[in-house]
C-alpha cells in the first residue's frame, strides 16, 4: 500500500531513544497494509517540532512581555522612558505573542496530530507544513516587532499590520488544508466527535481572520461598524476558536487517559451544535454604543452558550466519573482535567457578564480581563500542555528530558493561574460596585485595585516559571532528537559501502536518547 | 521519572478513544427550550426588535417616541393620549369603540364628535347617570366623573386627544374653554341625564 512509502523509508521518521513504548515494538509487527498508530505519529515528527518548539519560545517570550506590563499597574515609572516598552504596546504585544505565538500553532499542532491519528492515516508531504510552520513564526515575529515599533492595526487582538497578518494567514491556509486533506483521507471512515470540533476549528479560523482583516484592515467600513466587527472577531477567536480545538483534544484525551468510553455520542453532538451555534453570536458588551438589538440579541445568546457549557462539562463528567484512574497519576492528565474544569469556569464567567442584573456591574472592571486570562491560560493553554506532554515524545520518538519537570510544571501553572485570575475578579466585582456608587471617588476606585494588581503580577511571575520549564523540556527534546539525527548522519557515513547494510544502519541505536 | 512516563501511557497502547451510543437526557433538552423561550421573551422586551433607531437604554421604538421632545398640538396630543390610555381607556378602550356593559364608544359617538364643546366637556366634569343614547343603541349606565379631578390643561389634552383620535375630526380643546366650562357647572355638579344633558347648548 502506498501510505506506507513515506513511513517506512528515510532516516527522519525511524524510531529512536531507549524508552520506546511497548506499543511501538509491537507496531513493527502489524500485517503489511496496516499502519501502525507508531507510523502515523512518526510521519507527524518535524511539522510538529516545527509548530510546537516555536510555540513554546513565543509562550515565555509573551509571558516575559506580560509581566512587565503588568509591573507598570502598580510602578508606572517602570521602563517609561522607552517607546517600545510602554505599556500601550507592551500589552498588545503580550498578548498577541501568546495567542498567535502560542495558542494557534500549538491548536494546530495537536490538531494535525489528532487528525492523522483518528483518521488511522499519515501525514504526506511533511515539507508543506513545516514551511507553514516557520511561515507563520515568522509571521508572528514581523507582526510583533510592527507593534513594538508602532505600527498596529489599533484593534484588539488584531493588531498585526499586514507584514505580520498576511503571513501567517497563509500559513495557516496550508496548514488547515494539510490536516483537511488527512481528514479526507482517512482510513477510518466512522467520525469521532473530536474530529467535528477540529475540523470546524481549521474552517473557522480563515473565516473570521480575512473577514475582520478585510473590513478593519484592508477597506475599513464606518463608523461603530468597526466596533462591532472587532467584538465578533475577538469573540470568535478567544471562544469559540480556542473553545473547539480545547474541548477537541479533551474530548480524544480524556477517555484515553481513563480508559472509559466519551459520554456520549449524542450528547457531543448536542453540545457541538449548541456550542458553535450560540457561541458564535456572543461578545457585544451589553453596554455597547450601538443599536440595542445588538447587545441584547448578544447577551440573550451568551446566556444560551450555558447549554452547551453544562453539556460539554456533563460529558466531561461522565466520562471521568467511575473510572478507576485518577487523574493525579498521569501528568498530562492533570492538565486536560484542570483545562476542562477552567473551560466551565471561564464559560460561567462569561454567562455572568452577560447576565442583565450582573453586566453594569462587570462591565469596565478587570472581570473581563480575568475570564480571558483564565481562558487563554487556565483552558487552552494548559489543554495544550497535557496534549503536547503526551504527543511530542510519541511523535518525535524520545522522552523528555525532564520528565519530573511536567509536575512542576502543572503545580507551578494552577499556582498562577489561580494567583492571576482570583484578585482580577473579586478586584473587578468590588471594583464595579465602587463605580456603581456615586459617593466613591473615581480615583479611590482606581487605588482600591492596586493590592489585587500586584498580586496579579505574582501570578504572572509563576506562569513565566511554569512556562520556561516547559521551554526547557521542548527545547531539550529538539536537541536529544538533533543529536539524534547527527548520530545517525556520523553512522551512516561511516558504515561500510555494502547493498542492504545502509538501510540497516538507519535502525535505531539503543544509546540515543538514554 | 519511569513511572510518570508509564503512567502516561495507556493499559491498551495508543488504541483510539471509543464513543458511547447513551442518548441525551430529556432535562437537558426541556433546559434548552425554557433558555430559548426565556431568551425570546427578553430580546421582545429589550431588544428594540431590530429597529437601528433604538439605543440602549431605550427598549422599543414606541418607548423613545415617548421621550422625544415635543410642542404645541402634538405635545398636547401626546400628554392626551397618555392620560387616556391610564383613566379612560379602561372603559371607552383603547380603540375608542367602548366595551359592552361598560362604556359607549367615543369614536364617531354624537356626543364627542360635535363642534359644541358645551356637552362634551360637562360629561366627564360632572359624570352620566341612566339611559343614553349613543350611535343608535341606548345605553343605560353611570359614568362618575372622571374628569373632576383633572386639571384643566391635563382635561384639555384629554379631549383634545379624543376629539382626534379614532377618526374623530375636530379641533383642539383649551384649558381655558374647560376652566369656563367647570366654572359654569359649579363645585359639586350633580350627574348629568339624558335631558339635563340636551338641555345643554351644543
Amino acid at each position: 500500500m502506498s501510505t506506507n512509502e513515506k513511513s517506512g523509508s528515510g532516516g527522519l521518521s525511524s524510531p529512536g531513544g531507549a524508552s520506546v513504548p511497548a506499543s511501538r515494538l509491537v507496531s513493527s509487527l502489524a500485517p503489511p497494509g496496516e499502519i501502525s498508530p507508531a507510523d502515523i505519529d512518526r510521519s507527524c515528527c518535524v511539522p510538529l517540532l516545527a509548530l510546537l518548539g516555536g510555540a513554546a519560545l513565543w509562550l515565555v517570550v509573551g509571558s516575559v512581555l506580560g509581566l512587565l506590563a503588568s509591573i507598570k499597574f502598580h510602578a508606572p515609572d517602570f521602563l517609561a522612558n522607552c517607546a517600545w516598552l510602554t505599556y500601550g504596546r507592551l500589552q498588545p504585544v503580550a498578548d498577541d505573542a501568546l495567542l498567535y505565538g502560542f495558542c494557534l500553532p500549538a491548536g494546530l499542532g495537536v490538531a494535525l496530530w489528532l487528525l492523522a491519528r483518528l483518521s488511522q492515516t499519515p501525514l504526506r508531504g511533511a515539507v508543506v507544513p513545516i514551511i507553514a510552520a516557520n511561515l507563520w513564526h515568522l509571521g508572528v515575529f514581523v507582526g510583533l516587532m510592527a507593534i513594538l515599533i508602532g505600527d498596529t492595526t489599533g484593534f484588539a487582538w488584531l493588531e498585526f499590520p499586514r507584514g505580520g497578518s498576511v503571513p501567517i494567514f497563509f500559513a495557516y491556509l496550508l496548514l488547515a488544508l494539510w490536516a483537511v486533506m488527512i481528514f479526507a483521507g482517512r482510513r477510518e471512515r466512522g467520525l469521532y466527535p473530536s474530529q467535528w470540533f477540529l475540523v470546524a476549528a481549521l474552517f473557522w479560523f480563515p473565516w473570521i481572520y480575512s473577514t475582520a482583516n478585510l473590513f478593519l484592515v484592508a477597506w475599513p467600513v464606518r463608523g461603530v461598524t468597526q466596533a462591532v466587527i472587532s467584538w465578533w472577531f475577538a469573540n470568535n477567536l478567544l471562544v469559540v476558536w480556542t473553545g473547539l480545538v480545547g474541548v477537541g483534544a479533551a474530548f480524544y484525551f480524556l477517555p484515553k487517559f481513563t480508559g472509559r468510553p466519551l459520554q456520549s455520542y449524542y450528547l457531543a453532538l448536542f453540545g457541538f451544535g449548541t456550542f458553535i451555534l450560540f457561541a458564535t453570536w456572543c461578545g457585544i458588551p451589553p453596554g455597547a454604543p450601538v443599536p440595542v438589538w445588538m447587545p441584547t440579541l448578544s447577551a440573550t445568546a451568551t446566556v444560551l452558550f450555558f447549554v452547551p457549557l453544562l453539556v460539554i462539562s456533563l460529558i466531561g463528567l461522565r466520562t471521568v466519573w467511575g473510572s478507576v484512574r485518577s487523574r493525579w497519576d498521569n501528568g498530562p492528565f492533570c492538565f486536560i482535567g484542570s483545562g476542562m474544569d477552567f473551560f466551565c469556569l471561564s464559560g460561567l464567567m462569561l454567562v455572568a457578564m452577560a447576565c442583565p442584573k450582573i453586566s453594569p456591574v462587570t462591565q469596565f472592571t478587570w472581570f473581563g480581563p480575568a475570564e480571558t486570562q483564565l481562558r487563554l491560560y487556565g483552558f487552552f493553554a494548559m489543554t495544550m500542555f497535557g496534549a503536547i506532554y503526551y504527543l511530542l515524545p510519541r511523535a518525535v520518538g524520545i522522552e523528555f528530558p525532564f520528565p519530573k519537570l511536567v509536575r512542576v510544571h502543572y503545580w507551578v501553572s494552577l499556582l498562577g493561574i489561580t494567583l492571576l485570575v482570583v484578585p482580577l475578579a473579586i478586584g473587578g466585582v468590588l471594583q464595579g460596585l465602587k463605580l456603581q456608587d456615586p459617593n466613591v471617588a473615581f480615583a479611590d476606585t482606581t487605588k482600591a485595585m492596586l493590592p489585587f494588581l500586584r498580586v496579579s503580577t505574582l501570578g504572572l511571575t509563576a506562569l513565566l516559571l511554569g512556562n520556561l520549564l516547559f521551554f526547557v523540556n521542548v527545547l531539550g527534546l529538539t536537541l536529544r532528537w538533533k543529536l539524534a539525527l547527527l548520530k545517525q548522519f556520523i553512522a551512516f557515513v561511516k558504515s561500510p559501502l555494502e547493498p542492504g547494510s545502509a538501510c540497516a544502519s538507519l535502525r535505531p541505536d539503543k544509546e540515543v536518547g538514554a | 521519572m519511569n513511572d510518570e512516563s508509564k503512567s502516561s501511557t495507556p493499559q491498551t497502547p495508543d488504541a483510539e478513544p471509543t464513543v458511547s451510543r447513551s442518548t441525551v437526557p430529556i432535562w437537558i433538552i426541556v433546559l434548552t427550550l425554557v433558555l430559548l423561550f426565556l431568551g425570546m421573551v427578553y430580546f421582545d422586551h429589550h431588544g428594540g426588535w431590530f429597529n437601528s433607531q433604538v439605543y440602549g437604554p431605550y427598549a422599543s421604538a414606541a418607548e423613545l417616541e415617548l421621550y422625544q421632545p415635543k410642542s404645541g398640538e402634538a405635545a398636547m396630543l401626546a400628554r392626551g393620549k397618555a392620560h387616556y390610555d391610564q383613566v379612560c381607556g379602561l372603559c371607552h378602550g383603547l380603540d375608542g369603540l367602548g366595551k359592552p356593559g361598560q362604556a359607549p364608544p367615543l369614536a364617531g359617538s354624537e356626543w364627542v364628535d360635535t363642534k359644541g364643546l358645551q356637552r362634551f366637556v360637562s360629561i366627564p366634569l360632572a359624570g352620566v347617570s341612566g339611559q343614553l343614547a349613543v350611535k343608535g343603541q341606548t345605553w343605560s349606565l353611570s359614568m362618575p366623573a372622571m374628569g373632576a379631578a383633572m386639571s384643566d390643561a391635563d382635561l384639555a389634552d384629554v379631549l383634545t386627544y379624543i376629539h382626534s383620535a379614532w377618526g374623530n375630526k375636530q379641533g383642539p380643546v383649551t384649558a381655558d374653554e374647560v376652566k369656563a366650562i367647570r366654572a359654569k357647572l359649579g363645585a359639586h355638579p350633580q350627574p348629568f341625564s339624558s335631558e339635563t344633558l340636551k338641555a345643554l347648548p351644543e
